[in-house]
């Protein structure tokens, strides 16, 4: 056990607890993580036609089952963001980024991640982003190591 | 006065020990599915999700429920979460039988799970807490001194146990859903397994299984024009206590004292044996059915022992007992009250298949957890209450 102290008249210890566990991700997603590591991103087609990115297996309205996969760009437009002015060592990138709302051409919903533009007057609601991929990729969304600015139409 | 409610649809996974190929979300889904289509209603028609699973340390995934709406069709409805360690299941059907039987909706889902595969129950109920002494001690080695106490104040036989394993592994080979099945299942096979926690052995042990078992409740004017026979719901009780208090009886707890007592009163039951048709009753230890049976206030106090010996409790007894297989077959264990729960439902539905008691009109659901603190029961009918 922890060292006891003594913290004014009660007394208080620390306690450390770990254990190593599995997941299993079923079929759904483990097609959109094992897409990663190919450098593709899949989203699934919703029972309203639209493309949800990533995906889920169970449509989040109507709890139908869903599973047709649909293979969407790398690239896309920043939807909403916000600067890190100052990460935290457990965070994607060890200088200033965007954590960003992205939707990639194909998809109909948004995916969270993060955009590596070098400095903030960069960031602009509506700009392109592309995927950086990173290497060697091991089937997470870390695979995306982050987006980055890309030449090209501006969206919206 | 509470409303008339039934189970109208029941649904289970085949128990086994890895479903790697489904996420949760997929293993809960299953069990749903199939209770809906028992009970020939959509997912549109279901007014509320009620979910039980045992502790969230067991798979590390906090309030795992967050995460499994869709797959239950709960999206913008009212979706509960029960928790009562491994009694869980039972206390999530007592639940979302209130809510009928409350009036409160017409139909309710009902589903509890556990994914043993993912995750380590001994390493979660042995962590050893500051101030304390840790005894690493799992389930086994935490209920084993309780049934040397029952041995002690009883005069069982040892052999007790032997036969209630025995009787629960023959029972599983009839039970498609049951996880463990050993063929050639004998008295020699079971006596002369390795002695894990004396005086428990390895084949009077439960195994562990990932798994979920879901019920569809429904109101009375649903349950009427249900095509299948509903399982009428004539009474549901919980109980609980303390986990440890200096001079606390855990061989025989007065929470299922008064449990029992106050379900039978419900029921309208003078006599449990002679009244009731058979009990499914949590048994993860083989002890525990003599234990239970005097708990249940089913036999007289340290003889339930007798009735087990006796054979009354066998398929062809006149008290039959987990006639699944049970929790000695199949331990999913956040599932595995509501498993005791959907079995004495399909039992007085008739839909027991090959271990069907033959006319079963009464049956007990039965389940406990904890250190014996925690104790969730119903009564089920093919007639209304």
């Amino acid at each position: 056990m922890a060292p006891v102290s003594d913290s004014e008249s009660s007394l208080v210890t620390t306690q450390r607890l770990a254990y190593t566990y599995k997941r299993s991700l079923g079929p759904v997603l483990s097609q959109f993580f094992t897409a990663l590591r190919e450098r593709r991103i899949l989203g699934v087609r919703r029972p309203d036609g639209s493309v949800m990115v990533p995906p889920r297996e169970y449509d989040p309205d109507s709890g139908e089952a869903i599973s047709e996969m649909v293979e969407v760009s790398d690239s896309g437009v920043v939807k909403s963001w916000a600067w890190v002015h100052a990460p935290r060592p457990a965070q994607p990138l060890p200088h200033p980024f965007a954590y960003a709302l992205i939707q990639l051409d194909g998809a109909d919903t948004p995916l969270l991640h993060v955009v590596d533009a070098g400095a903030e007057e960069q960031m602009q609601t509506g700009m392109r982003v592309r995927a950086r991929w990173a290497e060697p990729r091991g089937g997470g969304i870390g695979d995306i190591a982050a987006f980055e600015p890309a030449t090209g139409a501006t969206g919206e | 006065m509470a409303q008339r409610a039934a189970v109208i649809g029941v649904g289970q996974t085949h128990y086994q020990a890895r479903r790697r190929d489904v996420s949760m979300a997929g293993l809960v889904r299953e069990a749903a599915q199939r209770a809906l289509e028992d009970a020939q209603c959509t997912w549109k028609e279901v007014d509320a999700v009620v979910i039980g699973k045992a502790p969230d340390m067991f798979e590390g995934v906090m309030m795992p429920e967050l995460g499994l709406a869709d797959a239950l069709g709960g999206a913008y409805k009212p979706m509960l979460r029960v928790h009562t360690a491994g009694s869980v299941g039972g206390s999530t059907g007592v639940v979302a039988a209130s809510l009928v039987q409350g009036g409160i909706h017409e139909r309710v889902l009902c589903v509890a799970y556990e994914k043993q595969s993912e995750s380590n129950a001994t390493w979660a109920l042995s962590i050893s807490m500051p101030f304390s002494v840790a005894t690493i001690a799992g389930a086994g080695g935490y209920f084993a001194p309780l049934v040397r106490g029952y041995i002690r104040r009883s005069g069982a036989p040892e052999d007790t146990g032997v036969r209630v394993a025995v009787k629960d592994r023959r029972n599983a080979l009839r039970n498609p859903y049951a996880h463990l099945r050993v063929e050639d299942i004998s008295f020699e096979m079971v006596a002369n397994s390795p002695m894990l926690w004396d005086p428990i052995r390895y084949l009077e042990t439960c195994p562990s299984s990932d798994g979920a078992c879901a019920l569809v409740l429904a109101s009375e004017s649903i349950a009427e024009r249900a095509e299948k026979t509903p399982a009428w719901i004539h009474a549901t009780e919980m109980r609980s206590e303390p986990t440890q208090f200096a001079g606390r009886d855990q061989v025989m707890p007065r929470a299922t004292l008064d449990n029992a007592a106050s379900l039978y009163k419900k029921a309208g039951i003078q006599n449990p044996r002679r009244e009731l048709d058979c009990a499914e009753i949590y048994v993860p230890f083989s002890w525990f059915e003599p234990m239970w049976l005097e708990g249940m206030r089913i036999a007289e106090p340290n003889q339930g022992w007798q009735m087990t010996c006796e054979g009354a409790t066998a398929m062809d007894g006149d008290f039959p007992v987990n006639m699944s297989g049970g929790v000695l077959s199949s331990n999913p264990i956040g599932a595995s009250g509501l498993i005791r729960f959907a079995e004495s439902a399909l039992q007085v539905r008739g839909l027991a298949g090959e271990r069907q008691v033959d006319g079963a009109r009464l049956a007990l659901g039965h389940a406990y957890g904890g250190g014996s603190q925690y104790f969730s029961t119903w009564i089920v009918g093919s007639q209304k209450p």
